[in-house]
């Protein structure tokens, strides 16, 4: 069920949040995930609060009427902050850094100075009751492959929340409904660790650009320290179509589902403007493409300054230190080796193995960019690599026509057998001429090709392909 | 400087060369930063020097907007007294200022809206003050309030809201000021600010509600028993110590045990206590402030007695080593010679036990035994900070027999029976 996008006037923002690569952001605990057994389990209750506007904030007030009292799993990674038992340390300095370069690759502007927010939650994902959130930049753009800027809105550095463990009412609970606890269940395993939050402008007007967009975020995301894998990055996507209101839906598991999923809220809006029921609201993403209804949209009553810890003052030396060391992107660096000429298998081979510093050092002293290329990729052994310092002997040694190019393949085999380099050029006492004629006799009528294998074949990688090549034409002939 | 007028809680539109910006203006204690609240929440710095042009688009409302629980006094429960006197239990975050300031006195309805289901709350605030500010005039104060409350019989008990450093010594105080008493008094405290939904305050206060409406006509401290927010203890008030900087449970009985376990819904009691009575309660307040405290320490050189006496001190708790020693000849300062010509020279001299826990006995080294001979007086289990309070009071009748006194059990602050 597709949608004429334009004609609905579809505006749509994504909201990305990345774990970072570094241990928790106002504590210096590991952000490990644990699949153990907790050491302990506390209990906690959430009252509702007053915000610093003296309002009840809507969404607080929704959670407020939901579940009071929550048990916290304890490990013993975990320490008195998750516990909500000390104030924040300092805010993580890595994390911080690695926010920055960020923010410099997205293009934004950065705050001079910036306060820890404290943003009320109380669903229980956090044990204070609130979730530390600060805004470091604002204004920036990437560009998509249409060539179209995609706005940055705002970046945020802020804390992961508690994992839920579970929400399923246990059967018994139907058999012995007063003897039954129905406190929701939290891990404090994932509660602090470091998240960016990324918001665009409401500028994409086509669930492909969304795709794009979140796509080239992504490859940003993952040139800097961040962590990999299922659960490390969430999306969330902002929908809106002409006459109807603004819905947050979170929880995509997977990214494939995002095209459905959107076109199965423009259809969901298209009944609510037509029923005039449009709410703004936070939506929770299901398996199948629907949506199901989470909470109302937070407002601004829900937030108020981390009275624990100092403004955040990024200096102009933290700006022009991250900016120096900014991390290139996969496709910058595609681009960058294209250049020399080498074969898309190749490139990918390079990055994939994570050799382009000792390709841009090897490449540097030598101008031989596609051997140098095979040498750090094809040519390795699978089980003993060779040092890109004894690369650079061997490529010393094709200067002064030492070695030919077509025996560096043999001579790198040799190496990583345990072969001195010394010995390993040196060519093997075998009579090609007399050994190409006794094949010859032994399997007359056979093509050039074939003897060729077969040559190649008895000495493996003692003789180059060209030696066999010549000789052979010359018995052929 | 363009903002220089403006006040925080101003509306205002800022334009820097890359963005126009709108919000509230916040207090900045830097002037090269002005401090900016967002429409989505978030506070942001922006240089002074950056910005090209700002306009006010409405001024502060000076209106205090915050919303009170409206929920009635229920007329059939019993009447408690809340006795604010500041902490962060009545404190909050000034939006306008950034900084934290007290809460207006019905506030602290508004953390445990429960407590109109327990009892018939009658708030009064005699002064606000943070609890390391507080000393022996704030507690003849918080007994005075408490005097009129012990005498009006409608009243069922009494709960004082606390700062937590010197808590402590505001408990062991009123054990000492008020006697024979026929009511209960809860202390209590929170270790997290009100202005957030984790706040241990909650749950403290309903416990404090309980034990004011029970049947303990005693002081204690009510606070959390450990991490979790399901039980209170009720601590006897001369048997207490702030035990750690930031947990919710930092109050921890030391040579005791605890009078209740309480829950917002129950109370159980846990060892004998003084029953609710019509007894006359009795009010003394009498105190000598010239006492002072004195933690020895390795290499400490004795003539601070000197300079305390030159101060025209009266009295000394000294904390002393281990199980009631104080370094002597063999060590770089020996104390007993200046221990001993302060207390001939009249000064009260008492020693407590460094290690918190546990009994001073003099008799088990000579090390003791010499110190016994100095007259100084071995407090047994009593802990330092109460020992401070009480030697302070004793010292304030002059017609006492001091040694006689200070070993006299007035308010449960010795325990002959320690279990752990």
């Amino acid at each position: 069920m597709k949608h004429d996008y334009k004609k609905i006037g579809l505006k749509s923002g994504l909201e990305i949040h990345q774990q970072l690569d570094t241990h928790k952001l106002f504590c210096s605990c590991p952000s490990i995930l644990r699949q153990d057994k907790p050491q302990y389990e506390i209990q906690r209750t959430l009252n509702p609060v007053i915000g610093e506007t003296g309002e009840i904030d809507t969404a607080v007030a929704h959670e407020a009427s939901q579940n009071k009292n929550f048990i916290y799993q304890v490990y013993d990674t975990n320490c008195l902050v998750e516990l909500d038992e000390e104030p924040p340390h300092t805010i993580n300095q890595e994390a911080t850094k690695i926010t920055l370069q960020i923010a410099h690759l997205l293009n934004c502007k950065i705050f001079p100075v910036t306060q820890v927010m404290r943003k009320t939650v109380i669903d229980g994902s956090n044990t204070s009751g609130f979730q530390r959130t600060a805004l470091i930049a604002h204004d920036g753009y990437v560009e998509i492959s249409s060539g179209k800027k995609i706005a940055i809105d705002y970046l945020m550095l802020e804390e992961d929340s508690a994992r839920k463990v579970t929400d399923h009412r246990p059967a018994t609970c139907d058999l012995q409904p007063a003897t039954c606890d129905l406190r929701p269940i939290f891990k404090l395993d994932r509660l602090g660790i470091p998240l960016v939050e990324i918001t665009t402008g409401p500028h994409l007007h086509s669930p492909d650009e969304i795709k794009e967009a979140a796509l080239k975020i992504g490859e940003i995301l993952r040139a800097c320290k961040v962590k990999r894998g299922i659960g490390t990055i969430r999306q969330d996507v902002n929908i809106s179509i002409k006459d109807s209101k603004r819905v947050e839906i979170k929880g995509f598991q997977n990214p494939k589902m995002m095209q459905k999923t959107i076109d199965i809220e423009i259809t969901r809006q298209q009944k609510c403007i037509k029923e005039k029921s449009c709410k703004n609201e936070v939506r929770n993403a299901l398996p199948d493409g629907t949506t199901e209804f989470l909470r109302p949209m937070p407002g601004a009553a829900r937030m108020y300054p981390e009275t624990d810890h100092p403004l955040l003052k990024i200096t102009r030396d933290l700006i022009n230190e991250t900016k120096k060391n900014l991390p290139k992107l996969a496709s910058e660096n595609t681009s960058y080796l294209q250049k020399f000429g080498l074969n898309p298998e190749l490139i990918k081979l390079i990055l994939k193995q994570n050799k382009l510093e000792d390709f841009k050092t090897l490449t540097h002293e030598h101008n031989n960019p596609n051997l140098i290329a095979k040498m750090l990729t094809l040519f390795q052994s699978k089980k003993e690599k060779i040092s890109t310092d004894k690369l650079e002997e061997i490529l010393e040694k094709i200067s002064k026509k030492e070695i030919h190019e077509t025996d560096v393949k043999t001579i790198m085999q040799k190496i990583s057998q345990g072969i001195s380099l010394k010995e390993a050029m040196e060519k093997p006492s075998i009579d090609l001429k007399s050994e190409a004629q006794k094949i010859l006799k032994e399997k007359p009528g056979l093509t050039q090709g074939a003897y060729m294998g077969l040559i190649m074949g008895k000495f493996n990688g003692q003789v180059s392909g060209k030696e066999v090549m010549e000789v052979l034409r010359e018995l052929c002939s | 400087m363009k903002t220089k007028t403006f006040q925080p809680g101003d509306k205002i539109k800022i334009q820097t060369k890359s963005k126009s910006w709108e919000g509230y203006i916040l207090q900045s204690h830097d002037p090269e930063i002005i401090l900016l609240k967002l429409k989505s929440g978030y506070n942001i710095g922006l240089r002074e020097s950056e910005i090209l042009d700002a306009t006010i688009i409405k001024s502060t409302d000076k209106r205090n907007n915050t919303k009170l629980v409206s929920q009635r006094n229920d007329l059939q429960l019993p009447k408690v007294a809340i006795v604010i006197t500041g902490g962060t239990i009545s404190s909050r975050l000034d939006p306008k200022s950034g900084g934290v300031i007290p809460t207006d006195k019905g506030e602290i309805l508004n953390i445990a809206p429960d407590l109109k289901k327990i009892c018939n709350p009658i708030i009064v605030n005699p002064f606000t003050k943070f609890s390391e500010n507080m000393s022996y005039k704030d507690w003849k104060a918080i007994t005075e309030t408490c005097k009129k409350f012990i005498e009006d019989k409608t009243i069922s008990g009494i709960i004082i809201t606390h700062g937590t450093d010197f808590l402590h010594y505001t408990a062991a105080a009123l054990a000492f000021f008020i006697q024979n008493l026929n009511k209960p008094i809860a202390l209590t405290y929170s270790q997290r600010s009100i202005d957030r939904a984790s706040t241990d305050a909650a749950l403290n206060l309903l416990c404090a509600a309980k034990y004011a409406t029970s049947d303990i006509a005693e002081i204690a401290l009510i606070g959390h028993e450990t991490t979790s927010d399901d039980t209170c203890i009720a601590m006897p008030a001369t048997k207490v110590r702030k035990m750690h900087t930031s947990k919710r449970d930092a109050f921890k009985i030391i040579n005791d045990s605890p009078i209740a376990r309480i829950t917002k819904d129950n109370i159980k009691i846990l060892k004998e206590f003084n029953a609710r009575n019509n007894n006359t309660p009795k009010f003394d307040t009498k105190f000598e402030e010239k006492v002072t405290l004195i933690k020895i320490h390795p290499g400490q050189d004795p003539s601070i007695i000197d300079f305390y006496q030159s101060q025209g001190y009266k009295g000394i708790i000294l904390e002393v080593t281990g199980i009631g020693q104080v370094p002597t000849k063999d060590a770089k300062f020996n104390w007993l010679p200046k221990i001993k010509k302060a207390i001939s020279s009249g000064m009260t001299i008492c020693a407590t036990a460094q290690t918190i826990n546990g009994r001073l006995n003099p008799n088990v080294y000579t090390a003791g035994r010499d110190l016994q001979k100095t007259g100084i007086i071995f407090l047994k289990d009593m802990l330092s900070e109460t020992a401070l309070i009480k030697l302070s009071w004793v010292l304030g009748h002059k017609q006492w027999n001091k040694k006689k006194k200070m070993l006299e059990k007035i308010s449960n602050e010795f325990n002959d029976k320690i279990i752990k």
